[in-house]
């Protein structure tokens, strides 16, 4: 059998998103893949360092769109660090509730593309209605459906009320019972299950080797979640289960995201019970010194390091970040070879990528 | 799939969950951050706003026959992040819950929030100053007296002057 190299890409393969692989073919077999990056570039570590320290905030929430609190928030942790600041206890709650707000939305997202992806459209129709639940909290509670805006420097610009503490506690039970059904569906329904079961594998130990993050590493059975192995805000006062697959597939990728799902809701109910009072921000505006700082937090997708340098100015001299996309689209060298060419867009998106966040 | 056929045929009775928007209501919560609204009875002209504005949205300049301050706020600029109006001292800036931004291309360039803050002159020595707004003072001192009240007409200079008298 001839061997070609088919493009895919850089139009839109999973998301609507410009990535561009070169895929080599035996017949309807995979046997190779290279990844040209730099589609999406669009020089944001350049405009971060034009910008001072509160434009930032802005700036870095339009990095990525569906993990848009992490990058404000591992920002703010950084900037903290430098300039030795501790923010108030509650203000610690609010950011976790935050991102864990983000990250419900941002997992259902992925798993609608999924459906989307195999041609199961009415599934994809129903998460996405699902997640409407969840994009109607943060209306609500932020004032916009993506970009929260809920961190600053020093603390978080929202507060909770009783009136929106019933309303999240509300919004957050109407959303268990659709999303035990959808799980059911992603782990037992026969089409399901017969497109992702076995596709796109990744061994433990080639994750281990490729150093992959989020729920990529967890549907191969590393446990390497932030939150748990080196625990910010108030994450060291919460009890955090991290849901671990070893189908290392496809389908075990998609139930780590949707058991996260469910994790993300008993986080943000346990925060709710314990939120302490007290001020949101500390009652200043800082001074930033001289120094440098590394911050990382859990985005939906994995691992988000952000590294800061500042010079005493209010601009910062150096900003650099490495986010979990970067780490995991490499290991779509393991997860493709031996599969057929339209299973390609199923496991790219079973690494959930964000190129913008990657190329910037 | 005979689970997920139960879910589609609820779905199916539920009727469409989409907004019948632009021709009827849609859901607008409380505290929805739309477009900016400026008072410039309030503001003191500290220009955060300016400042911590990321798009460049916000202007504060002197007009040319130098008798006050133009406020200009872009709203094709803007990006609704509500950080003007969180390190805003006097809340001058509210974003509202208008998020109707539809316009024509003519306005493009017009389609600003405008305020002009007017000089007033010191009680004692006449000098321009910008005007100190009520919600300033009501943030500084809480209760206003008859003292402060008067203070507040003066310059920086005379102030200080008073102040040490």
């Amino acid at each position: 059998m001839s061997t070609y190299t088919i493009p895919v890409g850089p139009l839109h393969v999973a998301l609507e998103e410009p990535m561009y692989f070169q895929v080599q073919v035996e017949g309807e077999t995979i046997v190779g893949l290279e990844i040209t990056a730099g589609h999406v570039h669009r020089g944001l570590e350049y405009l971060a360092m034009k910008r001072n320290i509160y434009q930032n905030l802005t700036l870095l929430e339009r990095l990525c769109s569906l993990c848009s609190n992490n990058h404000p928030f591992t920002y703010c942790m950084a900037l903290e660090k430098i300039a030795g600041i501790k923010i108030p206890e509650r203000a610690e709650y609010l950011r976790v509730i935050a991102d864990e707000i983000k990250r419900i939305a941002s997992n259902l997202f992925n798993i609608a593309m999924l459906a989307h992806i195999i041609g199961f459209d009415s599934l994809f129709m129903h998460v996405m209605e699902v997640r409407e639940i969840v994009q109607d909290t943060k209306e609500t509670i932020y004032g916009n459906r993506m970009d929260l805006a809920a961190n600053c420097i020093g603390g978080v610009k929202y507060d909770l009320s009783d009136e929106k503490i019933k309303y999240l506690i509300k919004q957050l039970d109407k959303l268990k019972k659709p999303l035990e059904e959808i799980i059911d569906i992603y782990m037992n329904n026969k089409f399901v299950r017969a497109r992702t079961e076995g596709v796109g594998i990744l061994p433990k130990d080639e994750a281990l080797r490729y150093g992959v993050v989020g729920p990529v590493a967890r549907g191969s059975g590393v446990n390497n979640d932030v939150r748990v192995k080196s625990p910010y805000a108030a994450y060291d006062r919460l009890k955090v289960n991290v849901p671990l697959e070893t189908g290392c597939d496809v389908r075990a990728r998609a139930i780590v995201r949707l058991r996260e799902i469910q994790e993300a809701i008993n986080i943000i109910q346990q925060c709710l019970k314990d939120l302490p009072d007290g001020p949101t921000c500390i009652d200043y505006l800082p001074e930033i010194p001289a120094g440098e700082a590394v911050a990382k937090s859990e985005a939906p997708r994995g691992e988000l390091i952000y590294y800061l340098r500042t010079n005493g100015s209010d601009i910062p001299e150096r900003i650099k970040w490495r986010v979990p996309t970067y780490m995991n689209w490499e290991a779509l060298k393991v997860m493709m070879p031996g599969n057929k060419v339209a299973d390609i867009p199923l496991i790219i998106n079973s690494i959930d990528p964000c190129i913008s966040c990657t190329e910037r | 799939m005979a689970s997920f056929l139960k879910i589609a045929l609820r779905n199916l009775f539920k009727g469409p969950t989409t907004d019948p928007y632009p021709f009827g209501e849609t859901f607008v919560p409380k505290g929805l951050r739309g477009k900016a609204k400026y008072n410039a009875a309030a503001c003191i002209a500290c220009r955060m706003c300016e400042y911590v504005c990321a798009g460049g949205a916000i202007q504060i300049r002197e007009v040319a026959d130098k008798s006050g301050l133009e406020f200009i706020l872009w709203h094709n600029t803007c990006t609704f992040c509500g950080l003007c109006e969180y390190y805003c001292p006097t809340k001058a800036i509210r974003l509202t819950e208008d998020y109707h931004t539809a316009h024509r291309q003519e306005d493009k360039y017009r389609y600003v929030e405008k305020g002009f803050i007017k000089y007033v002159n010191c009680a004692e020595c006449g000098t321009p100053m910008v005007p100190i707004s009520p919600e300033l003072l009501q943030r500084a001192y809480r209760q206003v007296n008859r003292e402060i009240e008067r203070l507040r007409h003066l310059c920086p200079k005379c102030r200080q002057k008073r102040a040490l008298r």
